[in-house]
């Protein structure tokens, strides 16, 4: 069995269903990190994250017979995280998450913007993304309520299409546009008050 | 078209989903007004740095530890393939148990009746067995045919809404 080969979800499912120590190995190369990435950002805690991503790889041993292939083999596993990261967070004291209405644009009577919108985008051009804009961000992200979080991570972050991430969640696409449009409206307005804050510092 | 609605349909704007009309009114709006180019210059800087930003790295001690569990766990599912298997033998036989049950008790959802009358009406696999069930109370015996044949028909159903109402 070449390596490459498992890279074909077809045959990396066929091989697990046999029991093959490589399978398994190539799994856990692929997924691993995505999984932990995902749990993470979901349960914002390393050892309940570690703990999820456990889970994931029990269930997909598990249930690796009963896969039929009707999704794509990564939608199949992202969908079995979203569902460990939620079990694991039933029954959790909620963290205390922002308002996210606080961050919503504010427009006058007739629809115009209250405010004059400055505009920094091509500032971050020329910072390409530093160390220190990539921490504000995560901070910002795990600020937001685990409903825009979980939907914004699978489409802007992990880069998935809104299909996909309705797929997973249960959500219709609908609802995962709009979700997906409040988070970045919340994100676009904390990075704005951050540059701008920045700026007069 | 003003700035609320245009930031309102901005998700739609920037990935290409939107139609023509719409988008040429849109277009209109942003040459005259300046905070909205900016709006959306910023909305969509924010989308793609977000892309570049690596949210959380495993760390390489509990990779290490992962890897540990994995290999041991996917050792002992390697000695005990044929009970797994056993096990989703299983799960499909319950899975069909629950379709037929739940459409002798009317059940169904409303995407589902009508997929599966459409189906069991010219199934010739299945119809004339699903027809005596019409009106029954009891549980009968599934043939092994046509259990495996309504178990493809569950696999082939579109993913996304619950089957069956409790
Ligand atoms: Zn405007």
């Amino acid at each position: 069995m070449h390596a490459e080969r498992l890279l074909d979800d077809n045959i990396l499912l066929e091989e697990l269903r046999k029991g093959s120590s490589e399978a398994v190995e190539a799994l856990f190369e692929r997924f691993h990190g995505k999984i932990y990435g995902l749990a993470m950002s979901i349960l914002k805690n390393e050892s309940d994250a570690e703990e999820a991503a456990q889970d994931v790889f029990l269930t997909v041993f598990q249930k690796a017979h009963t896969f039929k292939g009707n999704s794509a083999l990564y939608s199949w596993i992202y969908r079995i995280c979203v569902n460990a990261c939620l079990m694991r967070l039933r029954g959790k004291r909620r963290q205390e998450t922002v308002s996210i209405e606080e961050f919503m644009p504010v427009f006058t009577e007739d629809g115009m913007h209250a405010s004059p919108v400055g505009d920094w985008s091509k500032e971050v051009e020329r910072k390409t993304l530093d160390k220190e804009l990539g921490t504000v961000i995560k901070k910002f992200t795990e600020d937001l309520s685990e409903k825009y979080r979980v939907v914004f991570v699978l489409s802007d972050v992990e880069g998935l299409s809104n299909e996909e991430t309705a797929q997973i969640l249960g959500l219709t696409v609908p609802a995962v546009k709009s979700r997906l449009h409040r988070a970045r409206l919340y994100l676009r307005e904390q990075l704005s008050r951050y540059l701008r804050e920045g700026k007069t510092a | 078209m003003n700035c609320k609605e245009l930031v309102y349909l901005l998700g739609d704007y920037l990935d290409g989903s939107m139609e023509e009309h719409l988008r040429a009114e849109l277009d209109t709006h942003i040459e005259m007004c300046e905070s909205c180019i900016h709006f959306r210059n910023t909305y969509d800087k924010t989308r793609i740095i977000c892309r570049q930003v690596q949210l959380n790295e495993i760390p390489e001690e509990f990779r290490e530890r992962l890897r540990s569990f994995v290999t041991a766990k996917g050792g002992e599912y390697s000695r005990e393939i044929e009970k797994y298997r056993r096990m989703a033998a299983e799960d499909r036989r319950k899975q069909v148990e629950s379709l037929l049950r739940a459409f002798r008790e009317q059940r169904l959802s409303p995407s589902l009746t009508l997929l599966f009358d459409t189906h069991r009406d010219r199934c010739e696999k299945c119809g004339a067995f699903i027809r005596t069930l019409n009106g029954g109370e009891e549980a009968k015996h599934v043939p092994l045919e046509i259990e495996e044949h309504l178990a493809e028909f569950l696999d082939a159903l579109p993913p996304g809404e619950e089957p069956f109402r409790a």
